[in-house]
């Protein structure tokens, strides 16, 4: 008996007996999409039970008779730089700070939008609606110059919001919040978030908060001051507004968990120092801010 | 009838021949073992010293510790398609570690696979490769483990293997067949490329993930001038150790500067190392020398291609880039990709240098089987951390996809850009799912700690 004869009957009995062992243990059936799913509620009512809301993902849109517009919307809110450079001073998008496609609670999601405007908005005291909204932050902070209200851009976005409402009732609310909560009591400390931010954000937005672009000058991670970030008007200049988004959507790709392995992983001090660190850097100033908070209530955290 | 009146007999040969080969499996382990005559100055500072370098090379870290476990105190479970086997405690701790082992004790279980006891161990030990390491590596390496590896009480765990195959002296046979004794052979005269394969072949067990097994979990080829089935590719883990030889789905893009950079800090400009192989990077390779990291990296890139496998690809041209910027999605999988994977790998596929990889050109996305690519979008895993970088990012678990959309995405990034490779359906993301059920987490599987003191500690956490 040869050394290959050996090693041959070996091999077939294990094999035998691996089979044996494995067999039996079929194909489960595939696995279908799970998509984060919210409460909805009346919005006169936060406590009735009125069903759910799940989280569409972006090939449901080629259900929709408008399918071409919403895609156009989601590109421009993505892309917005690149897609309308004469709109936007900044080097930034509106998914900059609308995480993951306004898709992430916490993460400035645009899922309520479409139904939560026209609203009276504490900022200007007056009655605003979503094209005065996005123009809004087109103006503070993208640092640039509002779009036409009629506009096919201006029409896309929203049908892109719409969408993603999908067509919950005016009378009803996904049970989410836009920004989460962080301690205001707390006192920031500079040079610690200096710290911070050179360990956990600078190898992405930059030493010098310039943030980087890409080979053709896309955009890939945004500015967070100088020039080229958004304006001393923007909700995220103020400390704790910015430290409330940093916690929960900052760094990004650090973790298995979230769409975009993003936040939750800063502790509310740690957020509120490097807010304060980065908010308070030289940016663009605001025009416009002598028309803010008209009837006094500034926050305290207003740069003006 | 005739099988009645010899059924006794045969019985009676069966079992004969069971006790027989039992008792010579008894006697088979004694063969394997030598006594090397070498005393250890365990406290000679020098030889501690170069042992935890070679321990480091030799990467028993890895195996032997479990997730927040203790340094070297065994029981990560590693799955076989019979159940699970646990690492042992390696620890000098008397009772329950290998505080009793002589030097001799433990060079003939770190080469030949063979215990204290004279029982032989799994071959998820690669014995068969630590086999060609010299007396006096494995010498420093004892030096290191008997005083400045710290004693930790953790008995052992029983493996999960059913009956017969938890049977230990069948595997003397095994060892007898599969591992005979081999030494080590230099290919080629120079300095570097000998100790390129050393490392390799050796103490850098590359064999053990890359290399296909055969039938009985053996090695096809240990070495190179055995055959080109060594270090061709093979599936371990649910990960695909792709290949490190010549061919285009091997190396043949990779230069040796490089390879070295990837050794070194779990990263390139367009790839990052990620599954198995981020854990490797993690706990060896990042402490390895300049000189050996150069040594390896020449090694490898000496490799020839796998018997018939082409070394280019007809050059593909890339169409992707400019529809995904112009927002033509002309398949589901482009949807899929611009919704959840272009705010990292970007619209030309090119990640961006250091911090998110490349899917365009990146040989571990187009290699022959899918099966990493497949892990690593379910699962998500975290680059090396290395004191080179500021930061190891971390890649997402896309779990909550379905299994379709996860097979349609995966043939898109393989096969976008410039990429070309083989087409997976919903079955294998199937099968996947299945597997990572039962899969352990590791290290890299989880979140790190980013508060302000863990950044100041930096790379080495053990
Ligand atoms: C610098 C960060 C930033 C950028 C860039 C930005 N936004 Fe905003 N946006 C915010 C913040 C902060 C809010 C307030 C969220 C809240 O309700 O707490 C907001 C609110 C909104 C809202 C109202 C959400 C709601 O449901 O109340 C809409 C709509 C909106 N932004 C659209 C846009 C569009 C369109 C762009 C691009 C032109 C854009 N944003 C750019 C930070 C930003
Ligand atoms: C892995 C890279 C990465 C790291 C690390 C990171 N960010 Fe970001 N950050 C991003 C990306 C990407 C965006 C915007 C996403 C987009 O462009 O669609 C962003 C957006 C932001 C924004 C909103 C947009 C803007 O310019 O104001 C702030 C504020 C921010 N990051 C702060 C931080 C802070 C603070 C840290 C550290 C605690 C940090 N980031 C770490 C990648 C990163
Ligand atoms: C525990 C199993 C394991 C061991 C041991 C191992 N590898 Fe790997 N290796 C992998 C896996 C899995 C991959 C694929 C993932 C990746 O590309 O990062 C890989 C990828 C690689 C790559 C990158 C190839 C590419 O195209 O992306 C190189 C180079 C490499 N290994 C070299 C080595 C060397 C040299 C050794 C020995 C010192 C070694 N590996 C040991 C599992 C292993
Ligand atoms: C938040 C950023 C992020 C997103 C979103 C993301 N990835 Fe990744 N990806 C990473 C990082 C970081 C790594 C490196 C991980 C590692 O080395 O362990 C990676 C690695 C990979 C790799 C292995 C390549 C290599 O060389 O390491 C593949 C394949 C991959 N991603 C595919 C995808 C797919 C498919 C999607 C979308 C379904 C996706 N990624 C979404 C950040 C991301």
């Amino acid at each position: 008996m040869n050394k290959s004869f050996i090693k041959h009957a070996t091999a077939a009995l294990a094999l035998t007996l691996i089979t044996l062992g494995t067999s039996g243990c079929s194909d489960p059936d595939p696995v279908e999409h799970n998509p984060a799913q919210y409460d909805l509620i009346l919005t006169e009512d936060a406590n009735a039970d009125i069903g759910h809301y799940k989280l569409p993902q972006d090939t449901s849109i080629l259900k929709e008779p408008n399918a071409e517009q919403i895609f156009y919307g989601k590109r421009l809110l993505n892309e917005t730089k690149r897609l309308l450079p004469d709109h936007v001073g900044a080097e930034m998008n509106c998914n900059s700070c609308h995480i993951s496609q306004g898709k992430v609670p916490l993460g400035d999601p645009y899922i309520n939008s479409y139904n939560t405007y026209p609203r009276v908005m504490p900022r200007s005291g007056t009655e605003v609606d979503l094209e005065a909204r996005i123009n809004g932050c087109f103006q503070r902070s993208m640092n640039g110059t509002p779009l036409d209200r009629e506009s096919p851009e201006m029409l896309a976005m929203i049908a892109y919001m719409k969408w993603l409402g999908q067509n919950t009732p005016k009378t009803q609310k996904v049970a989410i919040n836009n920004a989460g909560k962080v301690d205001t009591s707390l006192v920031a400390d500079t040079a610690r978030g200096e710290k911070i931010y050179y360990a956990q954000c600078a190898a992405c937005h930059g030493d010098n908060g310039e943030g980087l672009k890409d080979s053709r000058g896309d955009i890939v991670f945004p500015p967070l001051w100088g020039d080229k970030s958004f304006n001393i008007g923007a909700g995220m200049a103020r400390t704790y507004k910015a430290a409330a988004f940093i916690k929960y959507n900052m760094p990004m790709g650090i973790q298995t968990k979230g769409l975009w392995g993003h936040g939750n992983v800063l502790s509310d001090q740690d957020a509120v120092d490097v807010a304060e660190f980065f908010a308070h850097k030289p940016r663009p100033d605001f025009l416009g801010k002598v028309h803010d908070w008209p009837s006094g209530k500034k926050p305290k955290d207003a740069r003006y | 009838m005739r099988i009645k009146k010899w059924l006794p007999t045969i019985i009676i040969a069966g079992v004969a021949g069971l006790v027989l080969a039992f008792a010579l499996g008894q006697l088979l382990p004694t063969l394997r073992t030598t006594e090397s005559g070498i005393v250890v100055d365990i406290n000679d500072p020098k030889l501690i010293n170069r042992g935890k370098y070679i321990a480091r090379t030799a990467d028993c870290v890895a195996c032997h510790t479990t997730l927040n476990g203790e340094a070297y105190a065994g029981g990560l479970p590693m799955l076989t398609p019979l159940g699970a086997i646990y690492s042992t405690n390696i620890t000098p701790d008397k009772r329950t570690g290998i505080g009793d082992y002589t030097f001799d004790d433990f060079n003939n279980a770190i080469k030949h696979g063979v215990r204290k006891d004279n029982n032989a161990l799994y071959p998820a030990m690669p014995y068969p490769s630590y086999q060609i390491m010299p007396d006096k590596d494995v010498a420093a390496m004892y030096a290191y483990f008997m005083t400045e590896v710290k004693a930790v009480y953790q008995p052992n765990k029983d493996s999960e293997l059913p009956p017969i195959f938890n049977w230990r002296w069948p595997l003397a046979y095994w060892q007898a067949i599969f591992a005979p004794k081999r030494e080590f052979i230099a290919e080629a005269s120079t300095v570097a490329l000998t100790r390129g394969q050393y490392l390799v072949e050796g103490p850098g067990h590359c064999g053990s993930c890359h290399t296909e097994r055969g039938i009985g979990f053996q090695e096809l080829a240990l070495s190179n001038a055995e055959s080109n089935a060594f270090l061709g590719g093979a599936v371990i883990d649910g990960w695909r150790a792709k290949s490190l030889r010549g061919e285009y789905e091997g190396l043949s893009t990779w230069s040796t500067e490089e390879l070295i950079d990837f050794f070194k800090t779990g990263r390139t400009d367009t790839t990052s190392a990620f599954g198995a192989m981020a854990e490797v990077v993690e706990h060896s390779t990042q402490y390895m020398t300049e000189e050996d990291l150069y040594a390896m990296s020449v090694y490898l890139k000496a490799l020839s291609p796998t018997d018939g496998k082409p070394v280019y690809t007809p050059k593909k041209t890339d169409t992707t880039t400019q529809k995904l910027l112009d927002g033509v999605y002309d398949s589901r999988g482009a949807i899929l990709y611009a919704e959840y994977c272009q705010i990292c790998h970007r619209a030309d596929g090119q990640g961006v240098p250091r911090i998110f990889p490349a899917l365009a050109g990146n040989s571990a996305v187009f290699s022959k089987e899918a099966d990493s690519v497949l892990q690593i979008t379910l699962s998500g895993g975290r680059m090396p951390k290395t004191p080179h970088d500021r930061m190891a990012f971390t890649m997402p678990e896309f779990s909550h996809l379905s299994d379709a959309d996860i097979a349609e995405v995966v043939n898109y990034i393989r096969n976008s850009w410039t990429n070309q490779a083989s087409k997976i359906d919903v079955n294998d993301v199937v099968r996947m799912r299945h597997f990572l059920r039962k899969k352990p987490k590791t290290g890299t599987d989880i979140a790190p700690n980013l508060s302000i003191n863990a950044a100041s500690k930096g790379a080495s956490h053990e």
